[in-house]
């Protein structure tokens, strides 16, 4: 029972994350077309930032801010250097094919990530560094029991619910985010429309940069801070986000607690070294039953 | 007014629009009629710069439009309406009318909720489906939110492509007298490509033909209406 | 019309022959040339090149991004060291057999991936390159973990050394090497002269097309993965060769690399392949030689390789997607 309690605690304070990571995927994806591989690289750049910043007697809160602002300015800065100039470019011979159209930005981010992966070696040594929590890192005590539940834990949903919430009301709410839907839905309407569709895909990479940040903030504390430490989180967001369906956000939310919960039950009651398999086979698994994910629309080969 | 002069679009090796040249005069109907694959969609997505012409001139009260994106050439008071009632389905009505004034909001704060109004006046239809989703509006509808959402943008001149594809009659009549009386009320200049050459040319006021991307009349319509060889060796009846 | 098309295929194998041939001595007087290092380097060259050619036959050729080829280069290399070590078979049987092995697991990625493209295929890939070699923990008393199976090409047999002379540990490397080398080449461009590379092609440029016209998509589909997993798994049983099987030969990295290759040499020719695999091999060793002018610390000079292949592939991608080689080579579709 208490494994059991445990496991499901855990599943929903690491389900929190995956959301967020997955919704920074799905954020990129409908914005612009692009499964962003690089996106914890990002993140994982950013949490470096702040971790420079709180070693230097920093207080936690700035640098938490800054690893924000700064996730959201180097997300809109590898668009508009790298992705837009791609998507801009004219059709040549090897340009020609739809496939090849979809792969080349793939690509791109998987050579941003290396780019940012082996600066962080180069500025941040390679040796790992902890990053510190806000809040305990120990359980609740109850009654003389300690409970699986911490107060970081309770960061880390608090965080994740408001982020969940702000960008609900953005997207419903304000006419950025209704331009922003409807670029992602249409692009050719959205322009006629007079939308700045240029600007609304960079707005989309700052967001998701943004998120993936703060993903990389409450990650970290729980393990250790390296140039790879949250490649592990991008796999696990890659197929929450397929399970949620791919482009939908609500989705993703839902994809990254179920990816929270098959992880947390396997290191509770199988061994930790298991995950991996268990993300493989909840990802096959998912793409065999419903390709387009629980709640994405049903057209898989949207480019 | 809208002067194209001869405007060349190619898609890879197919010349769709083949030296194309009209003009669009201000506060009149001007309709291009042509059977299928004539090029009158591609004419409209190139001025509207969704297509870029491998030559050609654009020009829109007397400045080039050409190699503008989209998005400016809305901002200079072209509005284009693209062919199969092009809405997003899966935002509301509301929200898809909202969209052609977006850009509008800050420069021109006061007006846009005008705006909105009078779209909403011209289709009273769309004010009792405001919160339903575009997506389960009948077809008619649609394009009566296609064309709203385009108004709202206060165009001056707006490129209207076959609206009455695939709806009943008396849905087309309703549309199209509707773009007739905000022509002759308000002033706007509309340049509507139709394959229903009937009823295009009973409303506009200057006709062309086009055929195989190259202009073959450019008349008054009620000459062009009134020339049945014209219309039996183009249009096939 | 049988005429037609088997003088055809004649003069496709002649031709594959000849650029196999002229490889096989360039190599032959590179490796005379170099020291006992470079030898090493040129071998490693060798066995990535077959991996190269898997992601070229199957991205450039085919237009599926893929980037699993790390983990079928896992499979192959873990067959033939089970094969030697279990059943002490001799590697020139060992290999060939992990090729089936590989092109089995091939077949299981194709079937699962058929019906995706784009970054689903390309997610779904990355995850089982992550996921298959945590296997060897899963199975440990058949994969000893993450420890691994030592392996290597030993030493030249008798006949070898009498007829030729006695062959350093490094030259043995690459006299292994080369002939699987030659082969995976003469195939690779066979297939991409003939029938079937124009009708993978096809998929590439124009699926619905395609699939109009008969070609059945996702049987081609999977036929490709098959054909680029059999040189993944080529590569990978070589890749193991060098001294060890284990997790650590074959990480998620591996897969990438092979791409970086790929699309920096270009994407869609052999000798793109080629180039890139020089460039990606090779690179460390040019970086040092202008790095050593300065006074930089170890942690710089470790990633700076990693750091200058990503600018390059970046920049690639961004100026010159058709990368070194261009698309010239096969314009013929």
């Amino acid at each position: 029972m208490d494994t059991f309690l445990s496991a499901i605690f855990s599943g929903t304070s690491r389900g929190a994350i995956f959301a967020l990571v997955a919704l920074g995927l799905v954020l990129v994806w409908r914005g612009a077309g692009i499964v962003n591989f690089a996106q914890m690289g990002q993140a994982m750049f950013t949490t470096y930032i702040a971790s420079t910043l709180i070693a230097n007697g920093n207080s936690y809160w700035i640098g938490f801010v800054v690893a924000l602002v700064s996730g959201a300015a180097l997300g809109s800065i590898l668009d508009v250097l790298v992705m837009r100039p791609l998507s801009n470019k004219k059709k040549t011979e090897l340009l020609s094919s739809d496939s090849m159209r979809a792969a080349i930005p793939v690509i791109a981010s998987l050579g941003i990530l290396g780019v940012l992966q082996a600066l962080a070696g180069i500025i941040w040594a390679a040796e790992e560094r902890g990053f510190p929590a806000p809040a305990k890192q120990e359980g609740f005590t109850v009654a003389g029991n300690v409970m699986p539940f911490t107060a970081f834990d309770v960061f880390v949903i608090t965080c994740v619910a408001i982020t969940l919430i702000l960008t609900s009301l953005f997207f419903k709410r304000t006419g950025m985010g209704l331009a922003m839907r409807a670029t992602a839905l249409n692009q050719e309407v959205a322009k006629l429309s007079g939308i700045r569709t240029n600007r609304t895909r960079t707005l989309s990479w700052a967001i998701s940069g943004a998120a993936s940040s703060l993903a990389g903030l409450l990650l970290t504390p729980s393990s250790n801070l390296s140039p790879n430490t949250l490649d592990l989180a991008l796999f696990i967001g890659f197929t929450a986000a397929v399970v949620g369906g791919l482009d939908s956000p609500v989705g993703a939310v839902l994809g990254g607690f179920i990816l929270g919960m098959v992880i947390s039950f396997v290191t509770f009651y199988d061994t930790p070294e298991d995950v991996f398999l268990a993300i493989l086979a909840v990802l096959l698994l998912s793409l065999i039953i419903r390709p387009h994910g629980i709640l994405g629309s049903k057209d898989v080969r949207r480019v | 007014m809208l002067k194209v002069e001869n405007l060349v679009t190619k898609f890879g090796s197919v010349i769709a629009l083949d030296g194309v040249s009209l003009s669009a005069q201000a506060s009149k109907i001007t309709t291009v009629i042509g059977a299928n694959g004539a090029g009158k969609s591609t004419l409209l997505r190139t001025i509207s710069g969704l297509e870029h012409p491998a030559q050609g001139i654009i020009t829109w009260q007397g400045e080039s439009i050409i190699a503008k994106r989209p998005e400016d050439i809305v901002r200079m008071g072209i509005a284009h309406v693209p062919e199969g009632h092009a809405v997003i389905s899966e935002l509301s009505v509301e929200e898809n009318i909202a969209m052609g004034s977006l850009f509008r909001r800050r420069k021109f704060k006061s007006d846009v909720q005008v705006a909105l109004d009078e779209a909403y006046q011209l289709f009273p239809r769309l004010l009792e489906r405001r919160k339903q989703l575009a997506g389960t509006l009948s077809g008619g509808e649609r394009q009566m939110l296609a064309i709203s959402r385009a108004l709202v943008s206060r165009p001056q001149l707006l490129l209207l492509d076959e609206p009455s594809l695939g709806l009943a009659p008396l849905v087309v009549e309703q549309i199209i007298d509707s773009v007739n009386i905000l022509c002759r009320t308000t002033g706007l200049t509309v340049l509507l490509v139709e394959q229903n050459a009937n009823t295009a040319l009973g409303v506009a006021d200057h006709g062309v033909l086009l055929s195989l991307g190259k202009v073959v009349a450019d008349r008054p319509a009620a000459e062009l209406k009134a020339d049945a060889a014209l219309r039996a060796a183009y249009l096939g009846y | 019309m049988c005429v037609v098309s088997k003088l055809k295929a004649h003069s496709t194998a002649r031709k594959s022959l000849i650029r196999t041939l002229i490889f096989v001595i360039v190599i032959l007087f590179l490796g005379s040339r170099f020291d006992a290092y470079n030898q090493g380097q040129l071998s490693v060259v060798l066995i990535l090149f077959i991996g190269v050619l898997s992601v070229t036959i199957l991205t450039g050729i085919s237009g599926q991004l893929s980037l699993g080829q790390g983990a079928l280069m896992a499979v192959g290399g873990y067959c033939t060291a089970l094969l030697m070590t279990n059943y002490k078979l001799s590697l020139w049987i060992a290999i060939p057999v992990s090729i089936i092995g590989a092109a089995i697991a091939g077949l299981l990625l194709g079937v699962a991936a058929a019906r995706l493209s784009g970054p689903y295929l390309a997610g779904t890939t990355l995850v089982v390159a992550l996921a298959i070699p945590t296997l060897a923990n899963r199975f440990f008393s058949v994969f000893k973990g993450d420890e691994g199976l030592p392996v290597d090409v030993g030493y030249s047999p008798k006949w070898f050394s009498n007829t030729f002379g006695e062959p350093t540990y490094e030259q043995w490397q690459l006299y292994v090497a080369l002939p699987f080398a030659a082969i995976a080449l003469f195939f690779a461009s066979n297939i991409l002269l003939s029938r079937s590379g124009r009708m993978w092609r096809s998929i590439r440029d124009h699926e619905s097309a395609a699939s109009l016209c008969g070609v059945n998509f996702s049987r081609q589909k999977i036929f490709v993965f098959v054909v680029s997993a059999s040189f993944a798994g080529l590569s990978g049983a070589l890749y193991g060769l060098r001294g060890l099987v284990g997790p650590s030969v074959y990480p998620v990295s591996l897969s990438l690399t092979l791409l970086t290759a790929a699309v920096l040499g270009g994407i869609r020719s052999i000798s793109g392949a080629f180039i890139g695999t020089i460039i990606i091999v090779f690179l460390p060793d040019w970086i040092d030689l202008v790095i050593d002018n300065f006074e930089l610390s170890e942690q710089v000079s470790n990633y700076m390789p990693a750091l200058i292949s990503s600018v390059l592939l970046i920049l690639t991608v961004v100026i010159n997607p058709a990368g070194v080689a261009g698309t010239k080579l096969h314009k013929h579709k």
